[in-house]
């Protein structure tokens, strides 16, 4: 956590900052998922409440905070409210450890009288070395909200739909874990950092003892891992529930699956869950196959060079650089974002036999197409 | 008392707490999820030991593989004919006592065993990389191949031996 | 180490999402009628589960998915040491070593597709 009061402090104030980042993102999905779809319905969606719509938000929030309390007479009190907070916790984990961009070191200052060291502070919640079986680990503890949600309502379509989500989830969490293994193969690490910084510069690779260099292309790991990349993306769309594969709340058959009992604030929690796991998957998606905080064509030194002209050297040059790059991470995050909303209102929902058809028979031998094409490609480059 | 000492206290107490919920409580649902804490307690305790990587795959694999699992299954019973079996009848008696007395027995064992390695100081210097999972990978591949490759052949049987289990009579995908 | 933040999220996190869920239950407006709180149904009154029968499909997707996990965990140290096996010398063991086991794996999944296992009806 750190050495002395200073750093303990603002380590522990990026971890809240972090995870505040997360809950204030969802009305900004939502909103942009309401009228995103309205546009792609030919529709107006929320245009009322303040600029745009925007005011929208705040007046859902407060909605949901003042909406009726409500717990179904046959529910297990204790599951049914641990469910929804619950829920926060493997998205917001999983959040914290992704480098979100370049680390801002402070210098040596003065304050209350004393002289507080030079520091190094990294733009992320903590940094840990095995940072991808760090994220698996705890997104699959996703699981368990459902299931005590579903059981905990003590109503047999919540049960139901706890089912199918958990049974959905970990089918594609094969598919999943076997499609980065051919990332992983790549950088030769677990650890984020190192992936990003590895994709900095052109794209420039080793094959048969001949160093290839393009002229203009990042060296993303798009262009090493497609298959791969597709693969990761289409499982994270079943990881977060979302259409084409949200069969845990298909409305026809089982009304809303877990959440079915579930209203007002305790729905938001889930929602928050939801949209932080969204936000896991587009971040991890930036971070292995887009270079992460990395802007193309642009050096981390050149950064660093223009911040110092414009606010001087030191903590500030350092701050400015690590902001530039967070908002370059962001937008990568909100092309991702986009791609989830977007095919979300086009393509229509699998059946159940479709979708584990999918996950089992053809994104898993596919994941483990790419992971052996891709160890011999790397026999031979490196032999 | 140094944070690194606080760290293994607390998760400790978590942990051990947890465990005993997973026996203490009659209602097998709080028991299966305390167990699902307990993985996640075990984990942390990796953590500082500074397995990283062993912790991570006690998350993937205990916690949110085999213990998703038993929640998923218990939970589709219906459960008030076990809880009853559980807490009362001679029988149950009986097994409280014979568990009692089997994990005495292991505890006293595990003391006299290790009391040579743990509580005397002759305890080889360990090397801790910073990051075991290199090392792991490296001495899976070479001196622990052979077990590798059995543990492969191991989990294929196992997974026939699941389908033919639930193709068998009487399942709802038995074999016409 | 990592592990102080990872408890303090967490820990906020609980906390956090507490103090929201009995903010929303004391601000919350209540009117009682025992019909609201009964569960939902779709307007008839609720049938006693009494043994419910869940297709034994979602025990074996479960089992399978325990299983080939962990075969995949085990994939995970070999893509991290594998550039180094290549550059030591050893690829080509290593290589052929990962093969038998990934052939394994496939031997499996394709015993599970061809005994229908994971056809859903």
């Amino acid at each position: 956590m750190g050495t002395d009061v200073f750093q303990i402090a603002v380590n522990c104030i990026k971890l809240v900052i972090v995870f505040l980042l997360m809950v204030q993102a969802v009305p900004l999905l939502v909103w942009l998922e309401r009228r995103g779809s309205a546009f792609i319905q030919n529709r107006f969606g929320p245009n009322r409440v303040g600029p745009l719509g925007l005011l929208q938000l705040l007046a859902d929030a407060v909605k949901f905070l003042f909406k009726e309390e409500f717990v179904p007479a046959n529910a297990v009190k204790f599951l049914y409210y641990a469910a929804p907070v619950a829920a926060l916790v493997p998205a917001t984990l999983a959040f914290a450890a992704i480098p979100l961009s370049t680390p801002v070191s402070v210098d040596a200052f003065e304050m209350f009288g004393q002289t507080w060291g030079p520091y190094t502070f990294l733009w992320q919640g903590y940094e840990i070395n095995v940072g991808i079986v760090y994220v698996l680990g705890v997104s699959s503890l996703a699981a368990y909200s459902i299931l005590m949600a579903g059981w905990g309502s003590g109503n047999k379509f919540s049960l139901m739909g706890a089912l199918r989500a958990s049974s959905q989830i970990i089918s594609y969490e094969l598919a999943l874990g076997l499609s980065i293994v051919g990332v992983i193969m790549m950088y030769g690490t677990f650890n984020l950092t190192e992936m990003i910084a590895q994709q900095q510069g052109t794209l420039s690779f080793q094959f048969l003892g001949h160093t290839i260099t393009s002229s203009w292309l990042p060296n993303w790991g798009i262009f090493y891992q497609p298959l791969g990349a597709l693969i990761f993306f289409a499982a994270t769309f079943a990881e977060s529930n979302r259409l084409p594969f949200d069969l845990a709340e298909g409305e026809a058959e089982l009304v809303a699956g877990f959440h079915v009992e579930y209203g007002g604030f305790k729905m938001l929690l889930f929602f928050i869950g939801e949209y932080g796991h969204m936000l896991v998957a587009s971040a991890l998606m930036a971070t292995f196959f887009f270079g992460g905080w990395g802007i193309p064509f642009v050096g981390v030194a050149e950064v660093q060079a223009w911040a110092a002209t414009v606010v001087g050297a030191g903590t500030s040059a350092s701050l400015l650089t690590g902001l530039v790059h967070f908002m370059v991470f962001t937008l990568k995050l909100a092309i991702f974002l986009w791609i989830f909303i977007h095919v979300r209102w086009t393509l229509p929902r699998f059946r159940y036999d479709q979708l584990m058809e999918l996950g089992w028979k053809t994104m898993l031998p596919w994941a483990l197409f790419n992971t052996v094409l891709t160890s011999i490609i790397f026999l031979i480059a490196h032999s | 008392m140094n944070p690194e000492a606080f760290l293994f206290w607390f998760l400790s107490i978590v942990t051990v707490s947890a465990g005993l919920a997973v026996v203490l409580l009659t209602n097998p649902i709080y028991a299966a999820l305390s167990l699902a804490m307990t993985m996640v307690g075990v984990a942390a305790v990796f953590v500082t030991l500074n397995a990283y990587f062993l912790a991570g795959v006690q998350l993937i694999v205990y916690a949110g593989a085999v213990m998703v699992l038993f929640v998923m299954v218990l939970m589709l019973f219906d459960l008030k004919a076990e809880i009853q079996a559980f807490s009362r009848g001679n029988l149950s008696g009986f097994l409280k006592i014979g568990s009692v007395a089997m994990l005495g027995g292991l505890i006293i064992g595990a003391i006299v065993m290790s009391s040579n390695s743990l509580l005397g100081n002759n305890l080889p210097d360990l090397v801790v990389e910073a990051d075991g999972s290199k090392q792991l990978g490296k001495l899976l591949f070479s001196k622990y191949l052979f077990g590798f490759e059995a543990l492969g052949v191991l989990l294929m049987v196992v997974a026939v031996g699941a389908v033919a289990l639930a193709r068998s009579k009487g399942g709802t995908h038995a074999k016409h | 180490m990592p592990l102080g933040g990872i408890l303090f999220i967490t820990i906020f996190v609980i906390v956090f999402g507490c103090i929201l869920l009995l903010l929303a239950s004391k601000l919350g407006r209540r009117v009682y009628d025992p019909v609201k709180f009964q569960t939902y149904e779709c307007g008839i009154p609720v049938q006693e589960k009494k043994d419910t029968k869940i297709s034994v499909k979602f025990y074996l997707t479960a089992i399978l998915f325990i299983i080939f996990d962990i075969e995949i965990i085990f994939m995970y140290p070999w893509a991290t040491t594998f550039k180094d096996f290549i550059l030591s010398g050893q690829g080509l063991y290593v290589f052929v070593s990962m093969m038998v086991f990934i052939g394994v794996f496939v031997y499996g999944l394709f015993w599970e597709v061809k005994s229908k296992a994971l056809e859903w009806d």
